[in-house]
């Protein structure tokens, strides 16, 4: 099927990823709507934190403030609604900056090599053990997220360093090393997304067997374990939602669903 | 003779050496103001700041200034300064100092030769003089000009070009206590000096914020509180500032009601005998003048006052108003206050001061509140007498020294003579070698007036040197428009742009301070001298050389006929002061010693005028003599001064006062400060300090922008609440410093119709938040 | 197809090859990074107003940078990689830009997490550090010079800073104006670091010393 289809959903996703960066950016053009980054902002006065450095800033220091804990709240229920990962495939600026250099390094053809998802939740366990042990929000002083934010917002360039470390680290070493095994916050929305309503469905009825789906799936080894029965849900919680493997099946043989069953 | 000098320049500590130093270099004797160090050259001057006078030493190397420190032999500072005189070596340094002539085409400036630059100037004044008379034309300069500035500018304008438009800054700022010291004394400028700050114990300060406008002298006053716990400062004023914080009692009063407290006092001490009667009877007459007599708002307002001699008795009667209780009610002080700062002026073992400043002098009654003072020193007889006299502080280096003693007034001629007095204009006329009808008899207008005339179109040519009147001037809006006006020639030397400069048809570029050589006289009538030390950057020249060069285009060359301009130029001038009481040394003396206090007679400075023992025309048994007052029998004049309201008061629409003023950190309108960074840093911007019980009522907080507006303009500004200066209730006060924020646009042009000087310190502001 | 491409990469992954130690070390780094750079090794960070103490500040603040867009004067920075640990983390560099004390506290009300006291609402109640003179004889007033600039532009006048004259034994006629700083007053806002006019200033906020209580009333 040599039929040009529209990616709709890969356009949308780079809509709202660019969105958030230029929201994010915002105070800088005397927008007023938003202040914060994706640490802890505010949102035409609703203010939302990011969960897991809601729970890190509380362990390290033992302040819980009602507020802060329902902003944090806040935002995990809503990644919890729209599929936990959704945030990295959909919000996350690193992930933005990783999906570009990504298409860099498959035009170079290196490495092609990739490390198990689980990483990620290994190092969310180390992170929130230290951040207890410390008293030191581990994972919020590495963040390549914050880097990237504060760069773009205070311009502070020398951080940018880690996130081209990233970029040349997986070029050289692993495929999507960072997002698919190390970010702690990728590990702790796959947490969330693994019972989130929001699910991939494939249909075998529909499907053609030309693999497209799995070759640009960036979390393959999820969309595989669901393409050998007749009817099913990408269950795992490290499906980002990215909506890739819709847009490239050309029977439409996956699709969005929303709800339990 | 070199190595005891280099020896006393490293020592700054030893004070019996510069006591042991300061007698040889008052006698011309030993000393050399001169000295190497390092490679770098050490010469003296005062400093070029406020009129303290303080003394430094300049350190040159490579015909730079590369440091400056305070001289341990002047006996004015001891080697002290303040943060100002610490950075004089930076002041003339900002990276826009103006090196070439500078002439408008449109918009712009383009640079030009001094010879076309003269020229043009030449012809608008030659051409101005032709068409519409000598009275066309003026120049306006400053207590900043060196006497030799000052006194060129005089003689060419008043024996050259033969007009009186001529007129200071010093109008703005010392024209009251001029006008009272005349009319009280007969002769101008204060009959104590400094010691006074050692050896009385009872301060009076009234309007004058010495903490910061008098900073080393302010030191010294303090230190002698610290030495004596009998000593007493008392602070008068409608602001609380870093005086009243080390004083030991602030009397906070309703602004313009100085004048109903002074009578309250000596109503007080009349009332209840506390008066010298022997020192009345021998020293003292009693005149009234005219009451009700306006505030000069009106165009070309004319006002003569009209002493009448009246008796001790009816000085009495006049005194009756002023009871405690009615000056309490109209001032806001207590009774209670009103008779115990009687009973201390009035103690027979209290030696009494009163010092002040712009809070008598911007002052729609400046005259009046001037001599209410004295009436208080004269009725107790504590005056003329080491460590118990008033004084009268000034603000500019040479305010004394040139604007006063040269008399570079619309009505003055040097030491004490006036043009309308035509034995006066005859001596002036034979020491410059013109025809005395070449001086006009009618005084010339005073700043005010000249630029209301600039305004009206009456002077269409005027040179403005060393000053900055286009930021310093009441009701700026009007004047700054006129200069713009079609039909009118400015033309502005300065060593920055500045807010004149910006309005003027030619800049020209002037050498500054240790560029040139000079003479300023302080507050303490110390006539201080310095060599020229470095030469001016570019093609900057000298204000005298530009003055003498007008001259001699113009045809006026034969006025200034000297081969050693400064010395012959001295010692010319010097010959109206001898014999007058303010005699001058000739011009060697001054080359070493740090400032001689005049009169100097048979080189021996006078530390307290009038005063037998001090004062060479004093003779023996005469114990004080007002010996200039001749109209006055040698008499000091007690006046009766009723209160008056001010031009403007608050009212619903405007319900603020608004004063205005100065910081240490910053001098006049900033020109120079505001190029030293250190002192941009510590001060960087203009504030409004409000009383912190009206923002609370108003909503402001700490640093929020209020909008200000008086009748006359608008300004925004954040606001100061509890900061170093804390206004009384209804009062708010703004530093003039800052050229961005021009707040002379709000004050009133009103003056005092006696000494013409402009009310700074008082006008009606209304307050919003921004 | 599909199927080899999973097992070479897992097989690659168990070969261990490059992959393994990096992983350790990168694990090994998050772990002692913490031991090797607190932030009291990089020296006193002055925080802004209603910070908790720094430990505490470290472990609350989420590096959001609520408090520096709040901040009017922008004087609220936030920290570089130079910082270590407190990378991220808000500051005031007071020789740049003090913090001038706004009376509503903008910057303490944004913070979300708590490092800042949000609920501070009187700035003299602030602490921040303490103003010490840290070079005595580089004090122009301590000298005998009118300076006072730290003691003028205080917002503390005459709390924070005070003026304790004494007699200048040097001329004899003077008055040393010694400003003299008084911690239980001092809120530490940096306005007198930024104002000394000396090139490096002699007078700079530091942490709060702790009180050490006797019984003596001065």
């Amino acid at each position: 099927m040599e039929e040009k289809r529209l990616k709709k959903w890969t356009l949308l996703r780079r809509g709202v990823q660019l969105g958030s960066v230029a929201l994010i950016a915002s105070p800088l053009a005397g927008v007023g709507i938003f202040r914060g980054n994706l640490e802890s902002a505010s949102l035409m006065g609703v203010k939302l934190s990011d969960p897991l450095a809601a729970l890190q800033a509380m362990l390290a220091s033992g302040v819980a403030l009602p507020a802060f804990i329902f902003s944090a709240l806040l935002v995990a229920a809503f990644y919890f609604v729209i599929g936990g990962r959704t945030f990295c495939a959909w919000v996350c600026p690193v992930h933005l900056v990783t999906e570009l250099g990504d298409k860099v390094r498959s035009r170079l053809g290196s490495g092609e090599r990739t490390f198990p998802l689980s990483g990620k939740k290994w190092l969310l366990l180390l992170t929130l053990i230290v951040t207890l042990l410390t008293g030191l929000p581990l994972f919020e002083i590495i963040s390549p997220i914050g880097i990237f934010n504060r760069a773009l917002v205070f311009g502070s360039w020398a951080g940018l360093l880690v996130v081209g470390g990233i970029v040349v680290t997986e070029t050289a070493v692993a495929r999507r090393l960072w997002c698919r095994s190390l970010c702690p916050l990728g590990g702790f929305y796959s947490l969330i997304g693994r019972y989130s309503p929001v699910k991939v469905r494939f249909s075998q009825a529909a499907c053609s067997g030309c693999g497209d789906c799995v070759k640009i799936c960036p979390v393959e080894e999820v969309l595989q374990s669901a393409l050998g029965e007749r009817e099913a849900l990408v269950k795992s919680g490290e499906c980002t939602c990215c909506g890739a493997c819709v847009d490239i099946c050309p029977t439409r043989a996956l699709a969005f669903t929303a709800g339990y069953k | 003779m070199e190595w005891t000098r280099r020896k006393f320049l490293k020592t700054t500590a030893a004070a019996a050496a510069f006591a042991a130093a300061g007698a040889d270099l008052i006698k011309g004797g030993a000393g050399n103001a001169e000295a190497v160090e390092n490679g770098i050259k050490w010469g003296k001057a005062p400093c070029r700041f406020c009129g303290v006078g303080c003394g430094v030493l300049v350190g040159v190397k490579n015909n730079r200034i590369v440091a400056t420190k305070g001289d341990p032999a002047a006996p004015v500072n001891k080697g002290l300064n303040c943060i100002k005189g610490y950075f004089l070596s930076k002041v003339l340094y900002g990276k826009d100092r103006l090196t070439k002539p500078l002439i408008r085409k449109g918009d712009k400036f383009v640079e030009a030769s001094w010879d076309e630059a003269m020229e043009l100037i030449t012809s608008k004044f030659k051409e101005s003089v032709e068409k519409h008379g000598p009275d066309s034309v003026a120049i306006y300069g400053s207590g900043q000009w060196t006497v030799f500035e000052g006194y060129a500018a005089s003689k060419l304008f008043k024996g050259g070009i033969g007009t009186n438009n001529i007129e200071p800054n010093a109008r703005l700022c010392m024209a009251s206590a001029v006008a009272a010291f005349m009319n009280t004394f007969g002769s101008d400028e204060p009959m104590g000096c400094y010691d006074d700050l050692d050896l009385g114990d009872t301060y009076f300060l009234w309007g004058a914020n010495m903490a910061e406008a008098h900073p080393v002298l302010f030191s010294r006053l303090i230190d002698n509180k610290l030495k004596n716990t009998r000593v007493k400062i008392i602070d008068l004023g409608t602001r609380f500032t870093r005086t009243s914080q080390m004083a030991d009692m602030y009397v906070s009063f309703k602004p313009q009601t100085d004048l109903a407290i002074l009578n309250g006092i000596a109503h007080v001490i009349v009332k209840e005998k506390l008066y010298d009667e022997d020192f009345i009877k021998k020293h003292v007459v009693f005149k009234k003048g005219k009451e009700n007599i306006g505030y000069g708002l009106e165009e070309k307002y004319k006002f003569d006052d009209e002493p009448k001699g009246i008796t001790f008795e009816e000085y009495r009667e006049f005194l009756k108003l002023y009871t405690p209780e009615y000056v309490s009610k109209l001032s806001g002080v207590p009774v209670k206050t009103i008779h115990e700062m009687a009973h201390l002026y009035a103690d027979k073992k209290r030696k009494v001061n009163s010092l002040w400043t712009m809070g008598f002098n911007h002052h729609s009654r400046g005259t009046w509140a001037n001599n209410l003072v004295y009436n208080l020193h004269l009725l107790t007889g504590k005056i003329g007498r080491p460590g118990e006299n008033p004084l009268s502080l000034t603000g500019q280096p040479s305010a004394c020294g040139t604007a006063r003693e040269v008399g570079t007034f619309g009505h003055r001629l040097p030491a004490d003579m006036v043009v309308m007095n035509p034995e006066h204009r005859e001596k002036t006329a034979k020491i410059w070698g013109v025809p005395a009808s070449k001086i006009p008899a009618k005084p010339g207008p005073h700043a005010v007036e000249m630029f209301r005339g600039l305004d009206r179109g009456e002077i269409k040519v005027m040179w403005i040197q060393v000053t900055n009147p286009f930021v310093s001037l009441p009701n700026l809006t009007r004047y700054r428009k006129a200069a713009r006006k079609e039909g009118r020639f400015i033309v502005v030397s300065d060593i920055y742009p500045t807010r004149s400069t910006e309005l003027a048809d030619v800049i020209l570029p002037s050498a500054s301070w240790v560029e040139k050589e000079g003479v300023f006289g302080n507050t303490e009538r110390r006539t201080q001298h310095w060599f020229k030390l470095v030469e001016p950057p570019g093609e900057a020249r000298n204000d005298l050389w530009q003055t003498m060069e007008l001259a001699r285009r113009l045809g006026h060359g034969n006025l200034f006929p000297y081969k050693s301009v400064e010395k012959e130029m001295w010692e010319e001038y010097r010959q109206f002061t001898i014999g007058q009481g303010k005699d001058l040394a000739p011009y060697e003396a001054y080359h070493k010693a740090r400032g001689l206090r005049w009169p100097v007679v048979n080189g021996q400075e006078t530390l307290w005028r009038y005063a037998e023992g001090h004062d060479p025309y004093v003779k023996k048994g005469e114990g004080l003599k007002f010996y200039k007052n001749k109209a006055n029998d040698f008499k000091a004049v007690i006046w009766a001064r009723p209160y008056e309201p001010p031009a403007e008061s608050p009212d619903r629409e405007y319900p603020f006062w608004l004063s205005t003023g100065r910081v240490l950190e910053h001098w006049h309108t900033g020109t120079m400060t505001g190029r030293v960074p250190e002192l941009k840093r510590a001060y960087p911007a203009a504030v409004v300090e409000m009383n912190a019980d009206d923002a609370k009522r108003l909503g402001i907080k700490n640093r929020d922008k209020v909008k200000m507006s008086s009748r006359r303009g608008t300004i925004v500004l954040p606001a100061e609440i509890n900061g170093r200066g804390k206004p009384g209730k209804g009062n708010v006060f703004v530093a003039f410093f800052d050229e961005t924020k021009l707040i002379n646009e709000l004050c009133i042009d009103a003056y005092d119709p006696i000494s013409k000087e402009p009310e700074f310190k008082k006008c009606a502001v209304k307050i919003e938040k921004a | 197809m599909n199927e080899k491409m999973g097992k070479i990469s897992r097989r690659q992954f168990l070969q261990g090859s490059l992959a393994t130690p990096l992983a350790l070390a990168l694990a090994g780094g998050m772990v002692t990074m913490p031991f090797l750079r607190r932030a009291d090794a990089q020296g006193f960070y002055l925080r802004p107003p209603g910070a908790l103490d720094e430990k505490r500040f470290l472990g609350a603040c989420v590096k959001c940078g609520k408090c520096a867009q709040a901040c009017p004067y922008n004087s609220v920075r936030m920290a570089g990689p130079e910082a270590g640990v407190a990378i991220g983390t808000p500051h005031i560099i007071a020789r740049e830009s003090p913090c001038y004390l706004c009376p509503d506290l903008p910057c303490a009300k944004a913070c979300p997490s708590g490092a800042l006291d949000a609920k501070l609402d009187d700035v003299e109640k602030v602490r921040m550090g303490t103003a010490v003179i840290v070079d005595r004889e580089n004090c122009l007033s301590i000298r005998g010079l009118r300076c006072e600039v730290c003691y003028r532009q205080c917002p503390l006048i005459d709390k924070a800073i005070t003026i304790d004259p004494r007699h200048n034994p040097r001329t004899g006629v003077h008055t040393i104006m010694e400003p003299v700083v008084h911690r239980d007053k001092c809120v530490g806002c940096g306005i007198c670091e930024k104002s000394c006019v000396r090139e490096k200033p002699v007078i700079v906020v530091m942490r709060t010393p702790p009180k050490q209580e006797d019984y003596y009333e001065f």
